[in-house]
């Protein structure tokens, strides 16, 4: 008996072969302990049948718990990698499109091109509220756990109001020239344009984690 | 920042999970106590095999839902090779939570009848 036994053990210590070897370093010699146990076990209380339908269920464990170690391997490997590639692209994202804004509400400043000019508010709050809005989006992203769309909300609704509040109230005793009107439709129509590139990014998140 | 984990981040568990979760809730154990309280709660239903059993305690120690003792329990009893793990805060929570979660979906079959229609067929 104690012959049959230890046979078994060695042969569950090379199918242990199949997990991947992090995992078999770190649990291998439990799982083995575990399994001498269990093997004993079915042999006194279940009788002779009981040893086929121990080896099938060990078996079907092994090579159901073995693929499963290696997918969680290989999302190990590929989560953190993935996250910084994707906070990369996001800031690279975000860093293009005020850099487009600001290049073109200077050129048109420059060049007193009338077309650019005509979205100078509009580029302008998204330029102020890109850059203001997404630093603090990304701090909160990143130290707390709350769902980044609702943050996005809630900081570019603070960061187009206070603003285009505070030009409501002293625009036009700094600039003659001030447009009220036009002033609050540039910062809606900004809080809308991040607003919604941040549902777009969340979207294909989403995407992107329920495809892998 | 420290973040506080909310327990539903972890729900639903895998049945495994929350049998390794019960089998804990009580007291520390090894593998192979977990095992057979696990046999004998599910009156041999449920039988997880090594790799299931030590590959849900590896995800559950990366979650913090359980830990593993420094000492062993009780060290004349048993093999010192053995590994104890118990329950951690959290990990009592996330158990509460989906034992919760878990009460609304028998109520919702009691609603339906689905319970009072198995227990006529027995």
């Amino acid at each position: 008996m104690r012959e049959t036994a230890s046979l078994s053990c060695r042969v569950y210590r090379l199918l242990l072969a199949a997990y991947p070897a992090e995992f078999r370093r770190e649990y291998g010699s439990s799982m083995l302990q575990v399994f001498r146990d269990s093997s004993r076990a079915a042999k006194t209380s279940e009788g002779k049948l009981a040893t086929g339908k121990f080896w099938l269920a060990i078996l079907g464990d092994l090579v159901v718990s073995a693929s499963k170690q290696h997918i969680e391997n290989v999302r190990e490997v590929n989560g953190p990698m993935n996250n910084m590639r994707r906070d990369l692209l996001a800031v690279m994202g975000c860093s293009v499109i005020i850099l487009t804004a600001f290049l073109l509400l200077s050129y048109g400043r420059a060049h007193e091109v009338g077309s650019l000019l005509v979205f100078g508010r509009v580029l302008d709050a998204v330029v102020f509220t890109g850059v203001v809005g997404n630093l603090i989006v990304f701090l909160l992203v990143k130290l707390t756990r709350w769902d980044s769309f609702r943050i996005a909300c809630w900081i570019f609704l603070v960061v187009s109001a206070l603003p285009a509040l505070l030009l409501a109230l002293i625009g036009s005793r700094i600039d003659p020239q001030f447009r009220l009107g036009a002033t609050m439709l540039a910062y809606v129509v900004s809080f809308i344009f991040w607003i919604l590139l941040h549902y777009l990014w969340r979207s294909t998140s989403r995407n992107v984690l329920a495809s892998s | 920042m420290i973040k506080k984990r909310n327990p539903d981040e972890f729900l639903p568990l895998t049945p495994a999970m929350f049998h390794i979760l019960l089998a804990l809730a009580d007291r520390e154990r090894h593998g192979y106590e977990i095992m057979r309280e696990v046999a004998e709660r599910t009156e041999g239903k449920v039988r997880l095999g090594p790799g299931t059993l030590y590959g849900s305690i590896k995800r559950m120690l990366n979650d913090d839902l359980i830990e593993e003792l420094d000492e062993r329990p009780d060290p004349e009893l048993d093999d010192e090779r053995r590994r104890y793990y118990r329950l951690t805060k959290l990990g009592h929570r996330v158990a509460v939570a989906e034992a919760e979660r878990l009460a609304q979906l028998v109520k919702a079959a009691r609603a339906e009848k689905l319970l009072s229609a198995q227990k006529v067929q027995s």
